[in-house]
C-alpha cells in the first residue's frame, strides 16, 4: 500500500485534480472526495456526512478543516513568495522511485501554480538536510512510530525547527490508515468510522480498501444506508475494474437485497457488450435466493430466482436445488419446493434436503415419509438432531393428530428419551391428550418437566391432563408450583366455569385409569384418529402456545366476521380453552355487537381475558371499558391488568412506576403476595433497603420462602465493606 | 525516644508541601537510567515489552513507559511510545485501549478488553505531556481517554466509586462474586491530573473510596490486600484468581507514597506485612499469611525501602540508588520509586 500512501497526500488540499497521471493506480478523482457519499460535491462536506449523521466525530472534522489551512495560506495572494518544500521531492529523487516522485511534482504544482519543477527530477540534488531526510526514509519504511520521535528528538534540540507540513500531514494520514485498518480488523467499528471522519484523505479511489473497512463498518453498526455510500462512491468515481468488482462482492456479503440493486445501477458494460460484474452474476443471483429463504417477504426479481433454476437444472448442484427448495417453502409453494427439495436430496442427501423435503411432505399430510426422510439424519449433527425433533414435535403437533406407525412412535419415544428433548415430550403429551390418553398425556408432560422445569406448556398441559382425570390435589399442586408464572395455569378452574356457563360439553373422559406408565419404554398406542378438516401449518419448533385439543368445536380456524353475537361468545370461550386467546379476542369483538347488554359484558370480560393472556395488557385495558362490568369481574380484570403492568415495568427495570402500579392496585383488591415480594424487590433496587426489608419482613414471617430470599439479598446488598454513608 | 521521632519524621513528612518537583534540568528518572531502560525493554517501534511475559506488550507496560519517558524529560521516547500505543492498542469503540498485544499474533490484539489502570497511566502520562511540553495534541488525547474511563470504567456500588479492572467480566452482572476490583489500580497520583482534563467530582471520590478500600481489606494475619478482590459482600479475595498479595498488590504502598496518600497507620499495614529478612518483599497467601514468594529483585525491594524512608526516614540503601535494569516489571517500579525519592524524599538519598 506504500505506492500509494504518496498519492494521499495529494488530496489533502482542496486543490484541484492530479490531472496528467497515468499511473492507473493513482487517483483521479480527488477533487470529489467522499462528497459524493453524502450526495454534496466538495470534498471538506463529505466527512461531514459521515461524521454528521452517526453523530461521532464531528470534532475531528474540524480539527482537520484547520490542519488544512496552512496550505490554503501557502498559495494565498498575500504571501509574495512561498517557499516549496522539495524535501520529499529530493527523497524520492534520490531513491529513483519514478511514481511517487511525478506523484509529487503534481501535487506540488497543483499547490504552487507559479513553481517550476526541476527539468530533470531524477538530478534534483539530495536533500542536504540529512535529519529531514532520515525522516523520508523512515516514513517510506513505514515506521511512523520512529518519525514522530524524530521529529520530537530534533525539536528538543532546535526549538525553532518545524517539521515540513507536509511530512506530518503524510504521517498523520499513515498512522490514521495504519490505526483504522487494526480497528477494523477488531471489529471496533466505531473507531473505524471516527478514523475516517477525522482523516477524509483517506477516503478515496487510491485507498479502496479503507473505504472497504469503513463501508463494512456502518454496515456492521446496522446504517446501511451509510455503507450502501461507500460502496457507491466507489462505483461512481473508481477505475480500477477488480477493486469495483471485489466491491460489489463486499457489499453483497453485507448489504440487503434492496441496498444492493442501487449498487448494480452501476454497473458498466464494455464496449463488447458485457457487464463488467457478469462473472459474479451467479453468485448474486443465489445470494439474493438464499436472502429469500431468510425472509419470506422479498420479492427476488424472478430474473434472479431463474437463473438460479437453471443453474439447478445444468450445473445440478445439490446446494442450488436447496436453495430454490427453501425459498418456494417461505413462500407456501409447497409442490415447488417439494420438487427441488426432492432433487437436492436425489442429488446429495443431507440434513438441509431432509429437513426441508420433510417439511413439504408433511403439508402433503405425507408424516410417516417425513419423519423416514429424517430419521437417518438424526445423529450426523445436533443441528441434524434438532431438525428431527422439530419434524417429531410438528408430526405429534399435526391437527388432528395423524394416526401413526405404531413402530415410527417407538422409535421417535426412544429418541426422545435418549436425549431427554422436552419438546417433543411434550407434544407427545399433546398427542396422547388429543387421542383422549390423559394418563399418557400427564405422564409425557411430567417427563417433559423433568427434562425442562420451566417448561411452561408442559405444566399447563400437566395440569388439564389432571384436572381431566379429576386430579384436583394434583391441580392444586402445578397451580402452588406455578403461582405467579402462569396466568393460565392459575386460572384453569375459571375457564372451566366459564365453559359450563356457555353450556360447552366438554369431550368424554375415556382413559380413566390412572395408571403410570414408564416414560422410558411407552408406546403411545394409536386407537382412533379423527378425521377433521384442517387449516393449520405445521411448526417448525415447538410451539409454546400449544393448542388443546379436545375434539370440541372451535378447532376449525373461520373468520368469526360473520357469526352471531351469542354464538361467537361461545367461540370465543371455546378458543380461550384451546389457548388460542388472540383468535377469542377476535371472536369476543364480534360478540361485542350484540344488542343484550349481557352478552357485551361476557364478550368484553373475555377480550379483556384473552388479551391478558396474549400479554397485551394495553388492549385488555381497552377491552375492560367496552362494557360496564359487575364489580367483582371489574376488579378481578384491573388487578391482573396492574400486576402485568407492574411486572413489566419492574422487568423494565423501572421501579418507581411499578411501585405506582402497585399502589394502585393496593387500593382495589387484596394483596398478592408475589406482588408484595415484587414491591420488595423493587425498593431494593431503588436502593431504599429500609421499606425492602420491612416489606420482606412481614411476608416472611408468613413463611413466604421468595421474602426470606429477599430479606438474605437486601441484607447482602447492605453488607458492603464499610459504607461511610 | 526513637519512635518518638519516627513519628514526627512522619508526620512532618505527610504535613510538608511536596511541590519540589523534578529540577529543570533533568528528569526525576536520569538520562542514563532511561537509556539503560529503554535498551532493555522498549523496541524501536515504540513498544515496551514484558520481557518475563512472552515478550508481549499491555496497556499498562505502555503507559508506564510513557510515564516514564515523561519522568525522564524525553519528549521524543514519548512521541515514539505514544506513537505505537494510539495506533495499536487504543483501538476500542468506548476509546479505552486494548489491553494486550501480541508480537507473534495477527491480529496482534489478543484480548480486546481493557486494563483500566493501563488507561489510566496512558492518560495520566499524556496529562503530564501536555502540560510539560505544550502540547494541545496530547492534553486532547488525555481527555478523551479520562473521559471514557469515567464513562466505562467506574462502578458505583454500595454507595463506593469503584474502578472496574475492565469494562467486561467484572461487574455486579458479570459473576457470581462481582464486582471484583483490583486495589492496585488506584493509581492515586493520577486522579487529580484527570481530573484537570476531565473535570468530574468522581475523581476525588473515586480516591477517596480508594483509600478506603485500602483501610478495609485486610485479609489473613499479614492484613495485606489480596490482588483481586470480590466486593459483592464484606471485601474477601475474587474467585478464580490466586488468593494471595502478589504482583500486583505489591505496588500500593509505591502509589500512595508518589500521591503521598495512605497515613501512618496504612503504610506501616503493608510494611509489616510485606517487608521480610534483607528487605526482601514477602508475597503471601491472604488468608493464612504463608509465604509463597521472598522477592529480592531491587525494583521489588524498592518498594520496601520507600516505605522504610516514608515511616522512619530509614536512608536508601547505596546498592539500590543505582539503576540496573533486570525485568521490565521490577525495572519499571524501581525507576518509579527513584523519581519518587528523588523528588520528594530527598532526605532518603
Amino acid at each position: 500500500m506504500k505506492s500509494s500512501i504518496v498519492a494521499i497526500a495529494a488530496v489533502m488540499t482542496t486543490a484541484i485534480g492530479v490531472a496528467g497521471l497515468t499511473d492507473g493506480g493513482f487517483l483521479r478523482q480527488d477533487n470529489k472526495k467522499l462528497g459524493s457519499l453524502t450526495g454534496e460535491s466538495q470534498g471538506a462536506s463529505a466527512v461531514s456526512g459521515i461524521a454528521g449523521e452517526g453523530g461521532r466525530g464531528a470534532p475531528q472534522f474540524t480539527e482537520v478543516a484547520q490542519a488544512d489551512r496552512p496550505s490554503e495560506e501557502a498559495k494565498s495572494p498575500g504571501k509574495p513568495q512561498p517557499v516549496v518544500d522539495e524535501s520529499a521531492l529530493r527523497y524520492f529523487a534520490a531513491k529513483g522511485d519514478t511514481a511517487r516522485l511525478q506523484a509529487e511534482i503534481s501535487r506540488l504544482r497543483s499547490l504552487y501554480p507559479d513553481w517550476v519543477p526541476p527539468a530533470d527530477p531524477l538530478a534534483v540534488p539530495r536533500n542536504t538536510d540529512v535529519a529531514l531526510e532520515t525522516m523520508w526514509r523512515l516514513y517510506s519504511e513505514g515506521r511512523y512510530a520512529e518519525v514522530r520521535k524524530a521529529i520530537a528528538e530534533r525539536q528538543a534540540k532546535e526549538t525553532a525547527w518545524q517539521p515540513p507540513s507536509d511530512l506530518l500531514e503524510r504521517l498523520n494520514v499513515a498512522e490514521a490508515r495504519a490505526r483504522l485498518v487494526n480497528a477494523s480488523e477488531l471489529k471496533q467499528y466505531e473507531t473505524v468510522i471516527s478514523a475516517a471522519a477525522s482523516t477524509p484523505s483517506l477516503l478515496t479511489c487510491s485507498e479502496v480498501d479503507v473505504l472497504w473497512h469503513v463501508a463494512n463498518a456502518f454496515a456492521q453498526t446496522k446504517r446501511p444506508e451509510r455503507a450502501r455510500d461507500a460502496y457507491l462512491y466507489v462505483l461512481k468515481n473508481c477505475e480500477n475494474a477488480p477493486e469495483r468488482l471485489a466491491t460489489v462482492q463486499k457489499a453483497a456479503a453485507v448489504l440487503p437485497y434492496a441496498t444492493l440493486q442501487d449498487l448494480l445501477a452501476y454497473e458498466r458494460t464494455s464496449p463488447e457488450g458485457v457487464p463488467e460484474f457478469e462473472s459474479i452474476r451467479d453468485d448474486l443471483a443465489r445470494r439474493f435466493v438464499a436472502e429469500g429463504d431468510e425472509d419470506k417477504t422479498l420479492a427476488v426479481d424472478p430474473k434472479y430466482v431463474q437463473r438460479v433454476e437453471k443453474l439447478a437444472e445444468t450445473g445440478g448442484t445439490a446446494s442450488d436445488a436447496l436453495l430454490l427448495g427453501w425459498y418456494q417453502l417461505r413462500r407456501d409453494n409447497m409442490s415447488a419446493a417439494e420438487q427441488w427439495f426432492q432433487r437436492a436430496h436425489d442429488k446429495e442427501d443431507s440434513a438441509s434436503a431432509a429437513q426441508g423435503l420433510a417439511l413439504t411432505l408433511i403439508a402433503r399430510k405425507a408424516p410417516a415419509e417425513a419423519e423416514a426422510v429424517l430419521y437417518r439424519w438424526r445423529d450426523s449433527s445436533p443441528d441434524a438432531l434438532a431438525t428431527y425433533f422439530a419434524a417429531t414435535a410438528n408430526l405429534l403437533a399435526i391437527d388432528p393428530p395423524l394416526a401413526l406407525d405404531a413402530a415410527v412412535l417407538a422409535r421417535i419415544a426412544a429418541e426422545t428419551t435418549k436425549a431427554r428433548e422436552p419438546a417433543t415430550a411434550q407434544q407427545f403429551g399433546w398427542y396422547a391428550r388429543a387421542l383422549n390418553q390423559p394418563a399418557t398425556a400427564a405422564q409425557w408432560f411430567a417427563t417433559a418437566l423433568r427434562w425442562k422445569p420451566d417448561d411452561e406448556p408442559s405444566a399447563y398441559g400437566l395440569a388439564l391432563s389432571r384436572d381431566q382425570l379429576g386430579d384436583k390435589d394434583g391441580v392444586v399442586e402445578i397451580q402452588r408450583l406455578w403461582s405467579g408464572r402462569s396466568e393460565r395455569i392459575a386460572r384453569l378452574g375459571e375457564v372451566k366455569e366459564q365453559l359450563d356457563e356457555v353450556n360447552r360439553v366438554r369431550a368424554p373422559i375415556v382413559e380413566a385409569q390412572r395408571a403410570q406408565p414408564q416414560a422410558t419404554t411407552r408406546t403411545t398406542v394409536v386407537t382412533e384418529v379423527v378425521e377433521q378438516p384442517v387449516s393449520q401449518r405445521p411448526r417448525v419448533t415447538g410451539s409454546a402456545q400449544k393448542a388443546v385439543r379436545t375434539g370440541a368445536g372451535c378447532r376449525t380456524t373461520i373468520n368469526p366476521a360473520g357469526m352471531a353475537p351469542q354464538a361467537a361468545l361461545a367461540r370465543g370461550w371455546c378458543l380461550m380453552d384451546l389457548n388460542r386467546p388472540l383468535e377469542a379476542a377476535e371472536a369476543f369483538e364480534v360478540a361485542l355487537q350484540a344488542s343484550a347488554s349481557q352478552v357485551r359484558e361476557d364478550a368484553a370480560y373475555g377480550q379483556s381475558l384473552a388479551y391478558l393472556r396474549a400479554g397485551l395488557t394495553n388492549k385488555a385495558a381497552v377491552s375492560a371499558t367496552k362494557s360496564t362490568q359487575n364489580r367483582g369481574r371489574a376488579d378481578e380484570l384491573q388487578t391482573a391488568i396492574l400486576a402485568d403492568r407492574a411486572i413489566a415495568a419492574f422487568n423494565a427495570k423501572r421501579y418507581r412506576e411499578a411501585i405506582l402500579f402497585l399502589d394502585q392496585l393496593g387500593q382495589i383488591s387484596t394483596r398478592r403476595q408475589d406482588l408484595m415480594v415484587l414491591r420488595g424487590y423493587a425498593y431494593m433496587n431503588l436502593k431504599y433497603h429500609a421499606e425492602a426489608r420491612r416489606i420482606f419482613e412481614a411476608l416472611a414471617a408468613t413463611g413466604n420462602r421468595d421474602a426470606m430470599q429477599g430479606l438474605a439479598a437486601v441484607e447482602a446488598s447492605q453488607e458492603i465493606w464499610p459504607n461511610k454513608n | 525516644m526513637r519512635w518518638r521521632t519516627a513519628l514526627l519524621a512522619g508526620l512532618l513528612a505527610l504535613l510538608m508541601p511536596l511541590a519540589a518537583g523534578a529540577d529543570e534540568q533533568g528528569g526525576s528518572v536520569k538520562a542514563g537510567e532511561w537509556d539503560q531502560y529503554k535498551a532493555r525493554f522498549l523496541d524501536s517501534g515504540g513498544r515496551i515489552i514484558d520481557d518475563a511475559n512472552g515478550n508481549v506488550s499491555h496497556s499498562e507496560g505502555q503507559g508506564y513507559g510513557l510515564l516514564l519517558a515523561v519522568l525522564a524529560e524525553n519528549p521524543a521516547d514519548f512521541a515514539l511510545i505514544w506513537s505505537f500505543t494510539r495506533r495499536e492498542l487504543l483501538l476500542r469503540d468506548d476509546g479505552l485501549a486494548a489491553w494486550k498485544w501480541s508480537p507473534s499474533e495477527t491480529p496482534h490484539i489478543i484480548d480486546i478488553n481493557n486494563a483500566t489502570d493501563g488507561d489510566i497511566l496512558i492518560a495520566y502520562a499524556l496529562v503530564l505531556a501536555g502540560e510539560r511540553w505544550k502540547r494541545q495534541d496530547y492534553s486532547q488525547a488525555a481527555s478523551r481517554i479520562a473521559r471514557a474511563i469515567l464513562d466505562n470504567a467506574l462502578l458505583d456500588h454500595g454507595g463506593r466509586t469503584l474502578l472496574l479492572p475492565g469494562v467486561s467480566g467484572f461487574g455486579t452482572t458479570d459473576r457470581p462474586d462481582g464486582p471484583v476490583v483490583n486495589p492496585s489500580y488506584w493509581i492515586f497520583e493520577a486522579f487529580p491530573a484527570l481530573d484537570r482534563v476531565a473535570p468530574s467530582p468522581r475523581w476525588k471520590k473515586l480516591s477517596d473510596d480508594g483509600l478506603a478500600l485500602l483501610n478495609a481489606v485486610q485479609s489473613g494475619p499479614r492484613k495485606l490486600p489480596a490482588d483481586w478482590v470480590s466486593l459483592r459482600a464484606m471485601p474477601k479475595p475474587a474467585q478464580g484468581f490466586p488468593a494471595e498479595f502478589g504482583y500486583n498488590a505489591l505496588r500500593i504502598p509505591l502509589y500512595l507514597a508518589r500521591a503521598d496518600m495512605g497515613g501512618r497507620e496504612l503504610m506501616a499495614r503493608l510494611r509489616e506485612g510485606m517487608t521480610g529478612d534483607n528487605d526482601a518483599l514477602v508475597l503471601s497467601d491472604a488468608s493464612t499469611g504463608a509465604v509463597e514468594a521472598s522477592l529480592t529483585d531491587p525494583g521489588y525491594r524498592f518498594v520496601n525501602h520507600i516505605l522504610a524512608c516514608v515511616l522512619d526516614r530509614v536512608p536508601i540503601p547505596d546498592r539500590v540508588k543505582v539503576f540496573s535494569p533486570t525485568q521490565y516489571y521490577p525495572s519499571t517500579l524501581h525507576l518509579l520509586g527513584l523519581s519518587y525519592v528523588r523528588e520528594k524524599r530527598p532526605e532518603c538519598l
